[in-house]
């Protein structure tokens, strides 16, 4: 069934209504999953995968302002060793840095202990023991590296695959190749806790394609959505008799003029209902057990905790939260849900804001992984932990710190990431740095390479899925981007 | 008219010949958009009763192939909206409908073209297809985003231009080169702004040169995209993979910004002492009300006193300053320009040292030195012999009228853009812009003085003065798919208006649209944790206030990394890059934008508050008024009906609704309809 047929019916069914004075119920349901929804007019309409895809969603959490890597997630007992000399000049000769100064950086070992975890024995922080219990799903990439070394050009480079404002977000990319199962909720949704992301919402954006493909941000306060709620004064029922009204009026707009995209317009007020139902309805998590509750932390306070960095007390339940509202879309047929977190920028007190910062995290994600698992969500989710670079083995000592040693600057050379369900073979450590973490020592796999695994595993060529704009072929990989073939399951 | 078309032809066909002596191994100058334009016969055709310009000639000559009769002529209704829309952005008033519909004279239609075209709204309108090109915004990106306080300088520069009907060519030469001409007065220079919109990156630690390169290649690529339609900036790493662009070609493009130095020059604006004085007195007066409300609370020991004490800190910060307007320019660096091709694309490797120059393919560049500069690279693109300019230019135009450009991708010509829908009508109209040589119906018809070279107003006239786009919207079932994408132009297209048009609009029949044109733009409404959103709190949004708030969309302040939420849902373009067609999407979220967006529920109200305001009125007849507002027509009966009925079942609703309320959510439907949001 087509628009055009939709509309015939449309209005034969609203005259007869009109006269015994039913309201649109039966246009609802046309409208409904055989209807409107499904046709070729709805851009976000389900498409098929070019391949048989293993991950259906994805749930990306993106922790915002460079992780350390030498802190977290790859061990290096020889920095104890060498903590406190200086890098010889040949290894940093040709390097560019944000603030360390070249002349007098020191190596800086790790304060926290690694433990192994899982019966893959994964090593991995002894702060991050919930993320550890979920060891054996996970596949993590020691060996990621990127080009850029400051936040924004980073930030961009890991959500749109390219460093230059304007190009589409990854979930933008996967809603324009696979659309979106979901039809009372958007395909692409973003969920922020702790600082305010720095690039504003830029990288969320669906650039230069349809802005239906742009993530929309979820709010912890107010309305989820913007402009969810009727307006104040406006009552449930007035809203309805108004909309009722206003599907006719277009109804019979469109039977003068038709164009199919009044139908298509009728549809989106149809939507737009459903949305202002479903998600208040998805929001609500009165109806998650006070197990579940507990094993995501969402009552969770800071214990005392503090940062230097932003957010405040008030990241630990919302971030917690956020990850319990990630599964509930993704059940609810959500493709894509981005859950950024920041800020992890560890210039000085590294210390006691990474050990902040992991508090906050580690319990939701060890218990989402967990929860989808036993959900058998895992299976078809891809979920991934991702940052636009790491940090340096050196201190910091930008002049400013007046010979204060607390932290450590961006490091693209070689970081960490790792992911986890959806066809990702768990449990194993792809990739190596050398002895202090500075360079990669085998396998390096570069950000295009991880978005290409990433689509892949979506079922999607990476060189093949293509959006055309000003002339050019644009493609989530850029010009470049191999499958990393040691990811799959 | 033979005659002069013979003499066209050899024109063209002179500067083939002359530019074929350049021929580089590379060129490919069968494609058709690198042979210049040449004026061909005009087609016979059968029904020439409906031809109204030669545009029509070559329009119906295609239908008449097809064997499809075109669409009979729009209403005249119709016809107000649709000219108003596209040529100022507003919708028209009741009684210019009335007068118009009334007018029997032979020219009421022109005329009324001819008014829209003098009014300086038109500027506001074209203005904004412009800076979509010009990848407008008022903060210079990434992560600070820093405020360009003074960007608006440009876009009223815009404005001016396109009302006072700015030749094309000078047009182009001030943008590119203003700062170059001799005696460059200050407009000149803010006209070079255009390239100063690039985005900049200012957070701590980055290697500012980086950022400066990449200023240089969108400006390569960006003035590829505008003036010649080709994707030059595909050539930025490697030669392009499908025209015939070398890197070394992209990175002789890119030598002519390399010696550009970026440069604010003190450019007063002559509205700024009266903006000053009025934001001044209003500043003044709300001090003394701080002052005098909080010498009242403290006197009387109210605990509010702190709160009005915060405000009035907070209101201290605001004062006006008479701040000395700096437009943004450049200033030319004395050597000759030179640039380094970037290895790959990879600015830390540098290649092969290139001079100025322009793509092998095209005309060859006539400078004035030995070295050619940014102002031999503005007179370049418009030269007469330039086969892409002028047709890029009349696309453009083409595509804010029907839609959709001749050649549907404006911004490629290249190889890999799509062939144009009508090529003679294309190349007819690239010549008549540039000089309008041919007599047309019209002109014998009406008296009408022959056009001046390179003028848009002249060029929009003719236009929308054809049969062609006069003609119903109405889709034709009997084409739907034979020509699904309406190419033949057997009709004019429905089009959903643009973010800033809806909000203007929308305005307009809430009768609260402030039409102030120019100066600096306005930050309206934001809720706190989108305002959050700016920059990481590197500067505040603090909300416009009082008329201000209700200007038209053009002047809403943008910010490039929070981009004004109403505005992107309705797929307002994106400012980091140069955007030469918007998408029409239709989403759920702009149905919430529309139904609960604060300012388009107190559009709603505002309009139900007009209509509560007819004394002695008929449901009836404010339904009626209602959609004279806001549709230009009266309704029909069957949505009288429907309207009236809604209107009862209101009143029985379990809390019944006041009129007001009533009035409202009727307004609200009227502002919510598809065909209130569509230019018809």
């Amino acid at each position: 069934m087509d628009a055009q047929d939709i509309l015939t019916l449309t209005r034969r069914d609203f005259l007869v209504n009109a006269a015994r004075g039913v309201g649109g119920l039966a246009f609802a349901s046309l409208l409904g999953a055989e209807g409107l929804l499904a046709s070729p007019v709805n851009p976000l309409t389900p498409k098929p995968a070019q391949f048989m895809p293993r991950a259906k969603r994805c749930i990306f959490l993106y922790m915002e302002g460079g992780v350390s890597q030498v802190d977290l997630f790859d061990p290096k007992p020889k920095l104890k060793e060498l903590d406190g000399q200086k890098l010889p000049d040949s290894m940093t000769e040709k390097v560019r840095f944000a603030f360390l100064q070249k002349d007098t950086a020191k190596l800086l070992a790790s304060p926290h202990p690694f433990r192994r975890y899982g019966q893959s024995g994964m090593e991995m922080s002894g702060m991050l023991p919930h993320l550890g219990s979920c060891a054996d799903d996970i596949a993590l990439v020691r060996s990621m590296h990127t080009e850029a070394f400051n936040h924004h050009p980073g930030e961009l480079l890991m959500y749109t695959g390219s460093q230059l404002l304007g190009r589409p977000s990854i979930g933008s990319w996967v809603n324009y190749a696979l659309g979106s199962p979901s039809q009372n909720l958007p395909g692409y949704v973003v969920l922020t806790a702790g600082r305010v992301p720095s690039g504003g919402n830029t990288m969320f954006s669906s650039g230069f394609m349809p802005s239906c493909f742009g993530g929309v941000m979820f709010r912890s306060q107010g309305d989820p959505v913007q402009d969810l709620s009727n307006p104040p004064g406006v009552t449930a029922e007035m809203r309805h008799l108004g909309l009722d009204a206003l599907r006719d009026l277009n109804a019979m707009r469109h039977a003068v003029v038709g164009d199919p995209e009044i139908a298509s317009r009728i549809a989106s007020y149809e939507l737009a209902a459903r949305m202002q139902v479903s998600t208040p309805e998805l929001t609500d998590l009165s109806g998650e057990s006070s197990a579940t509750l507990e094993a995501y932390g969402v009552n969770r306070d800071a214990d005392g905790l503090k940062t230097q960095r932003g957010g405040g007390p008030d990241a630990f339940p919302t971030f917690a939260k956020n990850c319990l509202l990630a599964r509930r879309m993704v059940e609810r047929g959500v493709r894509f849900v981005a859950i950024h977190h920041a800020s992890w920028d560890h210039h000085n007190d590294l210390d006691s804001d990474l050990l902040f910062n992991c508090r906050v995290t580690d319990q939701p994600v060890g218990a989402l992984l967990k929860d989808l698992k036993q959900r058998g969500l895992l299976e078809d989710t891809l979920v991934v932990w991702a940052s636009e670079f790491g940090r340096t083995p050196l201190g910091e000592n930008r002049p400013s710190f007046n010979g204060r040693v607390s932290g450590r600057d961006h490091h693209p050379f070689a970081f960490s990431m790792w992911m986890a369900g959806g066809g990702v073979k768990g449990g194993q450590v792809i990739g190596e740095t050398d002895e202090i973490g500075w360079n990669i020592a085998r396998d390096p796999v570069h950000v295009n390479d991880f978005h290409a695994t990433m689509l892949h595993l979506f079922g999607l060529n990476h060189e093949q899925l293509t959006y055309r704009f000003q002339g050019r072929d644009y493609r989530l990989t850029d010009v470049a981007g191999r499958v990393v073939p040691q990811l799959l399951a | 008219m033979l005659l002069l078309s013979s003499v066209s032809l050899l024109l063209a066909g002179g500067s083939a010949a002359m530019s074929a002596t350049n021929e580089a191994p590379s060129r490919t100058p069968q494609h058709w958009a690198f042979v210049p334009p040449m004026i061909a016969k005009t087609p016979s055709i059968k029904n020439q009763r409906w031809v109204r310009n030669e545009i029509d000639r070559f329009v119906l000559a295609r239908l008449e192939k097809e064997g499809v009769e075109p669409s009979p002529e729009a209403d005249r209704r119709t016809l107000i909206r649709r000219l108003s829309l596209d040529l100022i952005g507003l919708p028209p008033t009741p009684e210019q409908v009335r007068q118009f519909v009334e007018d029997c004279s032979l020219n009421a239609y022109v005329q009324l073209v001819d008014s829209l075209l003098a009014s300086p709204h038109f500027g506001e309108r074209w203005a904004r297809h412009w800076l979509d090109l010009a990848r407008y915004a008022d903060t210079s990106g990434y992560q600070i985003d820093r405020p360009r306080p003074f960007a608006w300088l440009y876009r009223d520069w815009v404005i001016d231009a396109l009302n006072d009907d700015l030749p094309f060519d000078q047009f182009t030469i001030e943008q590119l080169a203003g700062d170059l001409l001799p005696d460059a007065t200050i407009e000149q220079k803010t006209a070079a702004g255009f390239h100063r919109l690039t985005l900049m990156n200012h957070e701590d630690g980055t290697d500012a040169e980086e950022f400066r390169c990449k200023a240089k290649v969108d400006r390569a690529s960006t003035t590829g995209t505008v003036w010649l339609g080709l994707t030059v900036g595909c050539a930025e790493c490697h030669n392009h993979k499908y025209d015939p662009i070398s890197q070394r070609e992209f990175y002789q493009l890119y030598a002519f910004f390399n010696n550009a130095q970026e440069v604010d020059i003190p450019a007063p604006h002559a509205d700024d002492p009266a903006r000053f004085e009025r934001a001044k007195k209003a500043w003044n007066g709300e001090q003394s009300r701080l002052k005098t409300q909080l010498a009242e609370l403290t006197q009387a020991n109210d605990p509010k006193s702190a709160d009005v004490k915060r405000q009035l800190a907070r209101h201290r910060r605001t004062r006006p300053k008479n701040a000395e307007a700096k437009a943004e320019s450049f200033l030319e660096r004395t050597a000759p320009a030179r640039a380094n091709i970037h290895v790959r694309g990879d600015f830390l490797r540098k290649g092969e040292e290139v001079g100025t120059g322009t793509p092998g393919v095209l005309p060859p560049l006539k400078s004035r030195r030995a070295d050619a500069d940014r102002l031999d690279l503005a007179r370049w693109l418009v030269a007469p012999e330039n086969p892409l300019t002028a047709r890029v230019a009349v696309n453009q135009v083409w595509q804010h009228l029907f839609g959709r450009g001749l050649v549907n991708t404006s911004e490629d010509f290249g190889t890999r853009g799509e062939a144009p829908s009508h090529p003679e009508l294309l190349d007819w109209l690239a010549c008549e812009f540039k000089s309008p040589l041919s007599l047309n119906v019209q002109r014998s018809t009406f008296n009408v003085q022959p056009a001046a070279p390179w003028s848009r107003k002249a060029l929009i006239k003719l236009i929308v003065t054809s049969a062609t786009y006069r003609q119903a919207s109405r889709v034709r079932p009997e084409l739907q798919s034979r020509d699904p994408q309406n190419l033949w132009l057997a009709r004019q297209n429905r089009l959903r208006l643009e973010s800033e048009i809806i909000r203007d609009i929308s305005l307009a029949a809430g009768g609260l649209l402030n039409d102030d044109i120019g100066g600096p733009s306005f930050r309206p409404y934001l809720p706190e944790d989108v305002k959050k959103l700016g920059a990481a709190g590197a500067f505040t949004w603090t909300d416009t206030e009082g008329p201000e708030k209700y200007r038209r969309g053009l002047y809403i302040f943008a910010q490039r990394t929070v981009p004004y939420p109403a505005s992107m849902t309705f797929d307002q373009a994106d400012s980091s890059q140069s955007c030469t067609r918007r998408d029409r999407s239709n989403t759920p979220l702009q149905a919430l934008t529309l139904l609960n967006h604060g300012l388009f529920v107190e559009c709603a109200q505002s309009l139900g508050k007009r209509l509560v305001a007819m004394p002695q009125a008929t449901t009836r007849a404010r339904i009626a008024r209602a959609f004279e507002l806001c549709l230009c027509r009266p309704p029909t009966g069957q949505e009288l009906a429907r309207l009236e009925q809604l209107h009862r079942d209101q009143t029985r609703l379990p809390r019944s609704s006041t009129e007001a309320e009533s009035l409202t959510a009727l307004s609200q439907i009227l502002l919510n309809l598809d065909e209130f949001m569509t230019r018809e």
